[in-house]
């Protein structure tokens, strides 16, 4: 897995690529729940997720669940097929704010 | 007062000197029969010990032949040798001993009209007095013992009489007490015989194959030897030879029927094509040398590896069953038992082809389907393959074993022989252990798809089932070992249209009802793993494992068509 985090203005691009498993999901829930500690907006771009587990989307959840305490933004972007499967399966597709490109959320 | 000598102990009366003798005798007589191996043998030495002291000119010892109800002379001592005299019943002064019971004295036979002439007669002996003892044990009445003519030209008295009448009684005794010890030696001597008649079977049994093997059978025995057996052959071409049969009837016989059954299949099956000629050359050959009333039924088949194709033949047998999951096929169709008439078989035997598939195909013998449950019902087609069902996670060595085992108990006496054969195809995409870590998942991922790929299934569903897995085995490593060292066996497999997914864990066992998925309403992170699991799989079940540690999860999920 790789991470990479990105300045855009006020806001944070968080850009996860390849396989987010039980090994590498409690990096990126420390890494959001960092940005949640700080109140900032967060777009995760998940273009280049090619799997993700329970796990994965569990860290998601949680930053999702701060953000809407902080009523900062969280948003994921240009979610990759395999990765929008997972989230159809728990049921997250619609919780979730979902934009197609890192342009067109922080346009919204 | 005290120190008055004590008189001397009395010694002990001696005997009159004749009961002294006698007493000896009766030892002497008794210990022979014991030590004997021969009791014809001791009869005769007896009969002469007994001759002497009476000082009878001659002896004859009667015994009753159980057969004819006749007492026939197995021992004679004097000038004429009279053995195998038989006596039908109520001839003579024998008889009359043996019919009262009590001794008979005849001071002079012209005078009793129970004498015959007619052995004097035959042997020109000239019998002038007869004593004539029964040789009896309470009521048992074994024979008698004739003593003819006093030495000295006098006649026996009432003394003889008595004495006569103690070494008979004495003369029974010792008798019956060999016999016994005759019977005894001979059944230990059956036991013997059959024990090794026994592992002269086992060995005749096929030897126990790898887990992999495709075709593994089982035979429990009812009593010491069996009627049933089963065989599997390794032909030269790659393809093996199986069977499965039933001698009828039980013991010796059929042991020895069936050692030449098992003979001829292990002969005939590498020169023979297909398993219809080969039955039809068995029953031939049991035809033209077999035993009266005595046959066998039979199954033979071959299976070819590289294929998964079975062609069977079926000879009067059990029908065999082809499980698919909790589906069965019965494979119908046959002939007669084998051995009966050679003019059955003219026309050959017929064959079926059978695409194995991932299927198990079961072959056994009446001693399971007929066993009775704990209910008293028989067990039946269904019954077995309710046990083959449940026990379905083992390998087909320790399954068959489980079924036989829930049937009659290790130890149990088996009403009837049980044998049962299972052939199916152990070829598993994936078999592989790995470490129970968070770092090993990758590596699953990599080999699941890999394994789900080969065996025919699409990108979506592989990564699924990739899915699948990776979430079963994150739960495994963090709640079934909580984190601590352990491993995880991943296998992967085809079976009957499905793809099989079994996950196998050496955890302590996890309390499988309180694995649920929670409700998807309620949005927080945790909890999904289940979910996911159970949403891209079609059947997930916690089955007991082989080795009875540990885990087994099995997932399945049918393999669409492409």
């Amino acid at each position: 897995m790789k991470m990479e985090t990105q300045e855009r203005g006020t806001t944070v691009v968080v850009t996860l690529a390849g396989e987010i498993d039980l090994q590498h999901s409690p990096t990126v829930r420390r890494q959001l729940m960092d940005l949640m500690f700080e109140q900032r907006d967060v777009l995760v771009d998940l273009s280049r997720v090619a799997y993700i587990d329970s796990s994965g989307i569990a860290s998601l959840v949680e930053a999702y669940q701060a953000a809407r305490k902080n009523a900062t933004r969280f948003v994921l972007v240009a979610v990759s097929a395999p990765a929008m499967r997972v989230l159809q399966l728990a049921r997250l597709d619609k919780v979730f704010a979902l934009a197609d490109t890192v342009d067109a959320a922080l346009a919204g | 007062m005290n120190d008055a000598p004590l008189p001397p102990s009395s010694p002990v009366p001696d005997l009159p000197q004749g009961l002294a003798d006698d007493l000896e005798l009766i030892a002497e007589m008794t210990a022979d029969f014991a030590l004997s191996r021969d009791i014809e043998e001791s009869l005769r030495v007896g009969l002469k010990l007994i001759a002497e002291r009476m000082e009878a000119e001659a002896a004859s010892l009667f015994l009753m032949d159980g057969d004819s109800g006749e007492l026939v002379c197995r021992a004679c001592c004097g000038p004429a040798d009279v053995t195998g005299l038989r006596l039908p019943k109520g001839d003579g002064i024998v008889w009359r001993a043996v019919l009262r019971n009590r001794p008979q004295l005849v001071r002079d036979t012209a005078l009793d009209p129970d004498f015959t002439q007619k052995v004097d007669d035959a042997t020109g002996f000239t019998t002038r007095t007869v004593l004539c003892a029964p040789m009896s044990v309470r009521d048992e009445c074994l024979g008698a013992i004739e003593l003819f003519n006093k030495r000295g030209n006098l006649a026996f008295d009432d003394d003889d009489r008595r004495i006569l009448q103690a070494l008979a009684a004495s003369a029974a005794l010792a008798l019956i007490n060999a016999r016994q010890a005759a019977a005894m030696a001979e059944r230990e001597a059956f036991r013997r015989e059959l024990a090794l008649a026994f592992d002269i079977q086992r060995a005749m049994l096929p030897p126990s194959r790898p887990a992999d093997f495709p075709i593994h059978g089982i035979n429990r025995p009812a009593r010491g030897v069996s009627g049933d057996f089963f065989d599997v052959v390794e032909l030269p071409d790659g393809r093996i030879a199986f069977t499965i049969a039933d001698v009828s009837g039980k013991g010796m016989n059929a042991a020895l029927l069936m050692a030449k059954t098992a003979s001829l299949f292990r002969c005939l099956s590498k020169r023979l094509d297909g398993p219809g000629a080969l039955l039809t050359a068995i029953d031939s050959e049991l035809a033209e040398t077999g035993s009266a009333g005595m046959f066998v039924t039979m199954v033979a088949g071959i299976l070819e590896p590289a294929t998964g194709r079975v062609v069977l033949a079926n000879a009067g047998h059990e029908t065999p069953l082809l499980l698919c999951g909790d589906t069965v096929r019965r494979i119908e169709g046959g002939m007669p038992p084998l051995g009966i008439d050679p003019a059955l078989f003219a026309d050959g035997c017929p064959e079926s082809e059978i695409e194995l598939g991932g299927q198990t195909l079961v072959l056994f013998t009446d001693g399971l389907t007929e066993a009775r449950g704990e209910d008293g019902e028989m067990l039946g087609g269904e019954g077995v393959e309710e046990l083959l069902l449940r026990h379905r996670a083992l390998p087909p060595p320790a399954r068959m074993a489980a079924v036989v085992d829930a049937i009659a108990p290790k130890g149990a006496a088996l009403r009837d022989d049980m044998t049962m054969v299972l052939v199916e195809e152990r070829k598993a995409a994936l078999d592989r252990q790995f470490p129970a870590r968070p770092e090993s998942l990758c590596d699953i991922r990599r080999a699941v798809s890999a394994a789900v790929s080969a065996l025919g299934c699409g990108q979506d569903m592989a990564g699924d089932v990739v899915l699948a897995v990776d979430e079963a085995c994150q739960n495994i490593i963090r709640h079934a070992y909580g984190g601590g060292d352990g491993d995880i066996r991943v296998r992967v497999e085809r079976a009957c249209g499905d793809l099989v997914v079994r996950l196998n864990d050496s955890a302590p066992p996890v309390d499988c009802a309180r694995l649920l998925p929670r409700p998807l309403d309620e949005v927080r992170p945790g909890g999904l793993g289940l979910h996911f699991i159970r949403s891209v799989m079609d059947r997930v079940e916690f089955l007991t494992s082989p080795d009875g540690v540990g885990n087994l999860l099995q997932m399945s999920r049918r393999i669409d068509p492409r």
